[in-house]
């Protein structure tokens, strides 16, 4: 500070004033709350069982940076092409954007950025140094898959058994065409060989290739999935004509067109009922699914339904088979009982009651059962656990005996869906890493996402969601080519401009712009500081961020401080 | 079409380690006023809170020269500076007057008058923080109608409305007359801008929200101003020549009952009371909305609106200036 002396009256100016800058007083020491800058999680992240990450891949795709886009989710799921078309995005459920004009399309986008990267592509070769222990995995669905890729990027070669002809376990033999083109599949099923993941087809454990063949690996993985679809338990039910769900989409899907009849009722009211009366749908029959809760009761993906709906199935709630009749060993009649609804079972659904005396008929020339479908873990020795119909396992994917982990439907938990079989894999590998004594990363996704509340929606002007292209209902009902269509570019980017980007910051200087006090500034790199000599704490440039990458914290309570810092 | 954003104009005048309070409404109305205008300016400041915020001697926060005055003499000393920069041959410097609503509702209401009816060139922003704030929350003529104030306390909170200064501004007929937010830092810095760029009088009334003095959360200051904004109680407007009335935002029309609710100063209003504010308020936006009804400019302006462009505001600007300077040679003549 310049010190002014005037050693005469003359030499004093006609009035006081003041020369220094008032920088030089540190009203910093007023604050008692500390904005800082700090990144959280947002709700999609979280909730998505494979844990993409969401808001960074959109911010990839803003910049029309589509191959880094494919790779920031190839980190966390190798299979984008087939849950950006049949995920059923518990991600969207829990967007910041649904309460105010709708869920971002989260997996519209995940879809675009693997189909734009269809052509000319190759994978990110591993992460890690190369090892030299091996892994089995019994089973290629999705669990399968998942592990083995993620087991490569960790630097472990490994080979999957897959007891049928064709990798993909229902993704390639459940989900029909309409929804998941094969190409797809196969694609990224390639993708994940060319990383040098052996799969060996016609490979059933227990069967042509035995248990103790396994012997010779370092770790397995077990994830044979539900293959089994479970009896309804009537009388008839072997009768010529009735079909259970996943055999009849498995003949389809192998290009041999099951024989169907002109009425065609499908029992139950998952998605294997739901897919197989829309495939027979497209067979040009009558399709009527029975089932014996109500719709809300439904566990097939509510969507699923209404394009059902759409398409012309019929449905009957409500109603439970008693009894299947036919003539000559064929089928031809069902006879059904009215139920009701009771008390609310283990699920938290309420439980069908049969109402007594209510039976009646309807004509059946062709019955798909699909009333759930079951593991076979027949193959499996005696010693290790079960709970229920499923291979038990921990949190770890372990199951007890050391250097066998499961995941996906054929072990416990599982909510039968395709992420989470995802999830099982990725999982797995981590707990393989560490049982062949390496430390990994901490995967631990942390749940504190930031709140609908956090969001500044006053700088996202409303925008409605994205209509997806598709084809028309009167097309789709008579073809097995995709329903749904990819979002144009146009629509990709506009939808991803849409996602507020939650717990990200995007150096969008808003905070910057609103402070009263001059405390914060951007450097050549882009990256703020906050000049804590300065700022008085008023917390308008964290009430004002658009996305909650901001957070006040109590002054002084200094371990909290500097955790925040070195996050 | 993404997120809002601001481009604002880069070199920061302003220093910090001022005396504001914490999320103060005025010192961010400065802080865009010295982007808008750049480091060739002179503030004159009456007495108000202002004249605490720029520091005690010997220090200064606003980067500028600031011209310390009496309570009730922002414009006539601003007239004064300005004709001192005249003789010394500098007709580049802004001078901008810089006054509370106290000092421009009020007590300096007659220098105003006066500045304004000599045309004089420069640049008048009245930052309205709604009450004295500066001796401790008095109530003023721009306090609203049923606001506590220190001297209109809760049992008999005020009962007048606040005055309609811009309608007394307009009827000076000076060349530009504007309203702004601190939430709108990109309007304010843009009318700022324009202000600088027209010879003749300018006068800018800031809506400029206060933390201790209208009881909320300093962290809500701008969410405030926002609301005050949409829901039409202060309404974002330009005057051109007093006559030609344009509409700079159309408001999203959110009830006055969510922009009072964040205020412990309305804390005391019945659901009555708060029916006839919202009364006044649709009352006296429909009065406005009549002035800039279906004319063609407004139509026009609207459209440079929605596509951002600036286009015919800068050609009626061109009109306006050549008006003024004809005025102002009148008046100098
Ligand atoms: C018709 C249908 C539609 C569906 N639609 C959807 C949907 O839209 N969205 C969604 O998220 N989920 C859907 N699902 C569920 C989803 O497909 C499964 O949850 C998922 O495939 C489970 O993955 P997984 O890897 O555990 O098992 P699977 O995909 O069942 O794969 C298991 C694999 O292991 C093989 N295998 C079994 N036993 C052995 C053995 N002993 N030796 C070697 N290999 C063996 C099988 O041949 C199979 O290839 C659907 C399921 C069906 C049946
Ligand atoms: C002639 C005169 N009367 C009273 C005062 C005391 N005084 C100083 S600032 C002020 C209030 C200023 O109110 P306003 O103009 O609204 O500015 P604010 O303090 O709210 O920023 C008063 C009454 C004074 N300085 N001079
Ligand atoms: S995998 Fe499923 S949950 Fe995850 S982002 Fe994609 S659609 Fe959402
Ligand atoms: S707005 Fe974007 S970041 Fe936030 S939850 Fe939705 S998709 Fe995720
Ligand atoms: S806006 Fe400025 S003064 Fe207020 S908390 Fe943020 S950095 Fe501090
Ligand atoms: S306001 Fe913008 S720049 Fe500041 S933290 Fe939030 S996202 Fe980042
Ligand atoms: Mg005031």
């Amino acid at each position: 500070m310049t010190k002014y002396k005037f050693t005469t009256v003359e030499e004093m100016p006609p009035l006081a004033f003041s020369l220094e800058s008032t920088r030089e007083i540190p009203t910093g020491s007023w604050r008692h709350v500390r904005p800082v800058y700090r990144d959280k999680n947002s709700p999609c992240h979280v909730t998505c069982p494979a844990g993409e990450k969401i808001p960074d891949y959109f911010e990839l795709v803003r910049q029309k940076k589509y191959k880094e886009a494919w790779y920031k989710i190839l980190e966390d799921n190798p299979l984008p092409g087939v849950t950006g078309r049949v995920c059923y995005h518990p991600c969207e459920g829990q967007c910041n954007r649904a309460g105010y004009d709708g869920a971002v399309a989260i997996h519209n986008i995940e879809r675009f950025v693997a189909d734009k990267n269809f052509k000319n592509r190759k994978l990110p070769a591993a992460v890690e140094a190369r090892k030299s222990e091996k892994v089995a995995v019994i089973g290629s669905g999705p669990a399968g898959l998942s592990c083995a890729y993620q087991l490569s990027r960790l630097g472990y070669r490994s080979v999957i058994y897959e007891a049928d002809h064709e990798p993909g376990g229902m993704l390639r033999y459940g989900i029909p065409d309409y929804r998941l083109p094969k190409k797809i599949l196969d694609k990224e099923i390639k993708d994940i060989e060319a990383l040098g993941v052996e799969i060996m087809v016609d490979s059933k454990i227990g069967d042509n290739v035995a248990w103790s063949e396994l012997e010779r690996y370092d770790a397995v993985f077990v994830a044979v999935g539900a293959t089994h679809s479970r009896k309804i338990g009537a009388p008839g039910e072997d009768l010529k004509g009735v079909y259970t769900g996943i055999d009849f989409l498995k003949e389809l899907s192998t290009g041999n067109v099951p024989k169907v009849g002109r009425q065609v009722l499908v029992l139950g009211g998952g998605n294997t009922a739901i897919d197989a009366a829309r495939s027979a749908l497209r067979l040009g029959k009558r399709v009527t699914v029975l089932y014996r809760r109500t719709r809300v009761e439904m566990p097939a993906v509510p969507e699923e339904i209404e394009e059902a709906e759409k398409e012309g199935v019929h449905f009957e709630f409500l109603v439970t088979p008693v009894k299947i009749s036919g003539s000559k060993g064929k089928a031809s009649e069902i006879e059904l009982m009215k139920m009701q609804l009771g008390e609310p079972d283990e699920s938290g659904r309420r439980r069908p009651v049969p109402v007594i005396g209510s039976n009646f008929s309807m004509r059946a020339d062709t019955i798909i059962s699909a009333i759930g479908e079951e593991p076979d873990l027949s193959f499996l020795p005696y010693s290790f656990l079960r709970k229920g119909i499923r291979l038990f396992v921990d949190d770890e994917h372990t199951t007890g005996v050391p250097g066998i982990f499961a995941g996906g439907d054929a072990a416990t938990n599982p909510n039968g869906t395709v992420v989470n079989a995802i999830r099982a894999g990725k999982e797995a590998a981590i707990s393989i890493h560490e049982f062949l004594g390496w430390r990994s990363r901490s995967n631990g996704v942390s749940h504190d996402a930031v709140k609908p509340e956090e969001v500044n929606t006053f700088y996202f002007p409303h925008e409605g969601r994205v209509e997806v292209p598709r084809i028309t209902v009167q097309k789709s009902k008579t073809t097995f080519s995709e329903v749904n269509k990819t979002l144009t570019e146009e629509q990709a980017l506009t939808e991803a401009e849409r996602c507020f980007t939650c717990g990200t910051c995007l150096h969008c200087d808003v905070c910057m712009t609103f402070c009263p006090d001059v405390a914060i500034s951007k450097d050549e790199s882009g990256e703020y500081t906050i000049d804590y000599e300065h700022c008085k704490g008023c917390g308008i440039c964290v009430n004002e961020c658009p996305r909650g990458a901001m957070e006040l914290v109590p002054e002084g309570a200094r371990e909290a401080v500097e955790e925040v810092e070195h996050i | 079409m993404g997120q809002i954003k601001y481009q604002l104009p880069p070199d920061e005048v302003l220093a910090p380690g001022h005396f504001a309070c914490p999320g103060c409404g005025a010192t961010l109305t400065m802080r865009y006023a010295l982007k808008a205008l750049g480091r060739k300016t002179v503030v004159v400041i009456p007495a108000c809170c202002w004249s605490v915020i720029d520091g005690p001697v010997p220090y200064s926060a606003a980067g500028v020269p600031v011209f310390h005055t009496a309570f009730e003499t922002a414009a006539s000393t601003a007239s004064g500076v300005k004709a001192g920069l005249d003789a010394q041959g500098d007709h580049e410097t802004t001078v901008l007057a810089f006054a509370g609503d106290g000092g421009t509702f009020d007590i300096g209401l007659q220098a105003l008058s006066g500045a304004a009816e000599r045309n004089e060139d420069f640049i008048y922003i009245c930052y309205d923080n709604e009450a004295y704030m500066n001796t401790g929350i008095q109530r003023s003529s721009a306090t609203p109608f049923g606001a506590w104030t220190t001297t209109t306390p809760a049992v008999s909170p005020k009962a007048e409305k606040k005055k309609n200064i811009i309608e007394i501004l307009a009827a000076h007929r000076i060349p530009y007359l504007a309203t702004a937010s601190v939430a709108y830092p990109d309007d304010m810095i843009a009318k700022i801008r324009k202000a600088k760029d027209i010879r003749g009088f300018k006068f800018i009334h800031v809506f400029s929200p206060c933390p201790p003095g209208w009881k909320f959360e300093p962290e809500d200051s701008i969410k405030i101003s926002r609301m005050a904004i949409e829901s039409k109680v202060f309404p974002l407007i330009e005057i051109i020549d007093g006559i030609d009335y344009a509409l700079s935002k159309e408001p999203d029309g959110i009830p006055v009952r969510d922009y009072i609710k964040m205020q412990g100063r309305f804390r005391h209003l019945n659901d009555e009371q708060i029916g006839i504010i919202q009364a006044n308020v649709t009352e006296d936006w429909e009065r406005l909305r009549a002035k800039f009804a279906p004319t063609r400019k407004v139509s026009r302006s609207r459209r440079d609106e929605s596509t951002g462009e600036n286009k015919s505001s800068q050609t009626r600007n061109v009109t306006r200036t050549k008006n003024a300077r004809k005025r102002a040679q009148k008046s100098r003549g």
